[in-house]
């Protein structure tokens, strides 16, 4: 089973670092992982776009037409990654930007207010650990397991320094996957 | 060489294709790159930077890629294991370097990450250096070039580039793409030595050992000529000599195409994304299978024309502008077998893509019954 896997959003939102963990966590799991971010000549700004995709058969191409879940975190995202929602994707959006909802045919559609509550219940500091939550609660593609190993192996030092902050993460990516339950 | 052996044990790892070149010139005992930083090869400098202290190897960035093509070539002349990287219109202005590598027959290897062309284009990614790689310069594409479509086989074939260059004295190049540069996925990494492969030792052109006419043949550096006999003759034994030496290099994978009605002919990473459609189509019971040349230079005509034999039509998707059609053509010359050119250029094709590519084709070709 191959799940094919888009995040998009504004340059600084962390898409490529949630897209790095999670390719992480699936090597971890030993699955076949391919994982390809977008890039283009400007140097910041523009739509930040990761495909990831997580089997158990080596991938044969780091790009597709359709994925099965899309996550784009800002209008702009929205607009760029429509053309890769089909009958079959689950379209997720953060839904505090007041975007146009998409317009795509999609299997469901679920904004979450991901923003709001990284700013209200947690810090802004860990919306992408909400995102990396609700790919997790959306597809079961990796254990959330094997999401904090790698958080604690990438973060260990400043886990070590603060405990808090782990916590904060966990319960980040926790609260990421009630969301779209 | 031994005390700073890169790799010391076999492992599994996950990375990206840069820095799969990387450690394949590092495990081949590469001592020095030479280059000019573009867009996607960039992360083979950097690994390569990176890493050169812990290892004691060397790094010099010059101020352009005809600078960094010809420094290559001094370091090869010093005997020294020596590559660049570039790709795009850097790759086009080292053709200069790479020209003269073909006319002095020298072991340069040379790594392309292919991007969108012409000109400046995309950074991104495309399959149109194919031509430019094979027969770029003013010469005869007396050069042997590998298209890699794996991780794997890009840390896999940097190691062997450098034994085919220093074996058989003829610049070689290992063909990626931006596609391949900057994913992500799964290789195993080893020392080459402890999978019985035996590094081709390197030695040096000037300054060698003896006294020239009395210990060894005088060396003869050439790539100016007076005569129009002179060069005729030169350029006549080199192609000679390339052509004998073509079945040893030639290298290709035919998937699936004994039995099957609908040929796939691909490289690079396309023939990753054909393989991934014909077990699709196979799976809905049509007859697909696959040939890719693996040595896009020399071109493996026979074992194509073997694979197209009786075939009912050759597709041939690519992300350029028929540059692989056109080498398939000349292949498959007087063959029987309609051609499909699936041109896409500057832009991937997927699995999912070719199979419907197919699935048309295969329509066609029933209504015709």
């Amino acid at each position: 089973m191959l799940s094919k896997i888009i995040l998009a959003g504004e340059g600084g939102q962390g898409v490529q670092t949630i897209a790095q963990i999670l390719a992480d966590a699936a090597v971890a799991e030993n699955k076949e992982v391919c994982y390809i971010p977008n890039f283009g000549v400007e140097q910041r700004g523009g739509v930040s776009i990761a495909f990831v995709q997580i089997g158990d058969e080596p991938v044969s191409f780091p790009k597709f037409i359709k994925g099965d879940i899309v996550i784009a975190l800002s209008c702009r995202a929205v607009e760029r990654t429509e053309q890769y929602v089909g009958k079959n994707t689950v379209f997720v959006y953060d839904s505090t930007s007041n975007c146009n909802s998409p317009q795509a045919q999609a299997k469901a559609v679920k904004g979450i207010p991901a923003l709001n509550v990284a700013n209200s219940e947690l810090t802004p500091r860990v919306f992408n650990m909400i995102i990396l939550g609700a790919v997790l609660g959306a597809t079961n593609v990796v254990k959330i397991e094997s999401v904090e190993g790698v958080i604690d192996q990438k973060l260990g030092k400043k886990f070590e320094k603060d405990p808090g902050l782990r916590e904060l993460n966990v319960k980040a990516l926790r609260r990421g996957m009630e969301m779209v339950a | 060489m031994d005390n700073n052996k890169a790799i010391k044990k076999e492992q599994k790892v996950f990375m990206t294709g840069n820095e799969a070149v990387a450690w394949g010139a590092l495990a081949a005992g590469a001592e020095i790159m030479y280059g000019y930083p573009i867009t996607p090869q960039n992360q083979i400098m950097h690994t390569w930077a990176r890493l050169l202290p812990q290892f004691g190897r060397k790094f010099l960035q010059t101020e352009d890629e005809i600078s960094a093509g010809f420094t290559t070539i001094g370091g090869v002349l010093t005997g020294k294991r020596a590559f660049t990287a570039t790709a795009g219109p850097g790759h086009v202005i080292m053709q200069d370097a790479m020209s003269m590598a073909e006319m002095m027959r020298l072991p340069v290897v040379f790594i392309i990450q292919q991007r969108g062309g012409p000109s400046t284009a995309t950074v991104i990614y495309s399959q149109s250096e194919l031509v430019l790689t094979t027969h770029g310069g003013n010469g005869e594409g007396m050069r042997i070039v590998y298209s890699t479509s794996s991780h794997q086989e890009l840390f896999d074939y940097t190691i062997k580039a450098f034994n085919t260059a220093w074996k058989y004295r003829y610049p070689t190049f290992v063909l990626g793409d931006g596609y391949q540069a900057e994913m992500r996925e799964s290789l195993t990494i080893y020392d080459p030595e402890a999978r019985g492969i035996k590094m081709v030792p390197a030695e040096p052109y000037v300054g060698a050992d003896g006294v020239p006419g009395k210990d060894r043949e005088p060396l003869q550096l050439r790539n100016t000529y007076n005569t129009e006999e002179e060069l005729y003759e030169v350029m006549s034994g080199n192609i000679k000599n390339f052509k004998k030496i073509t079945p040893e290099i030639l290298e290709w994978q035919s998937i699936e195409a004994e039995d099957a009605e609908i040929l796939i002919v691909a490289h690079g990473i396309i023939s990753r994304a054909s393989h991934g459609a014909v077990n699709n189509l196979r799976a809905k019971g049509i007859k697909a299978g696959l040939f890719r040349p693996i040595t896009v230079q020399p071109f493996p005509d026979e074992a194509l024309r073997k694979a197209a034999e009786g075939k009912k039509i050759v597709i041939i998707p690519e992300s350029a502008f028929e540059q692989l059609a056109t080498k398939v053509k000349r292949g498959m010359y007087g063959m029987n077998v309609p051609l499909d050119a699936f041109s896409m250029p500057g832009i991937g094709i997927t699995s999912e893509e070719i199979e419907e590519r197919v699935i048309q084709v295969h329509e066609k070709q029933m209504v015709r019954k």
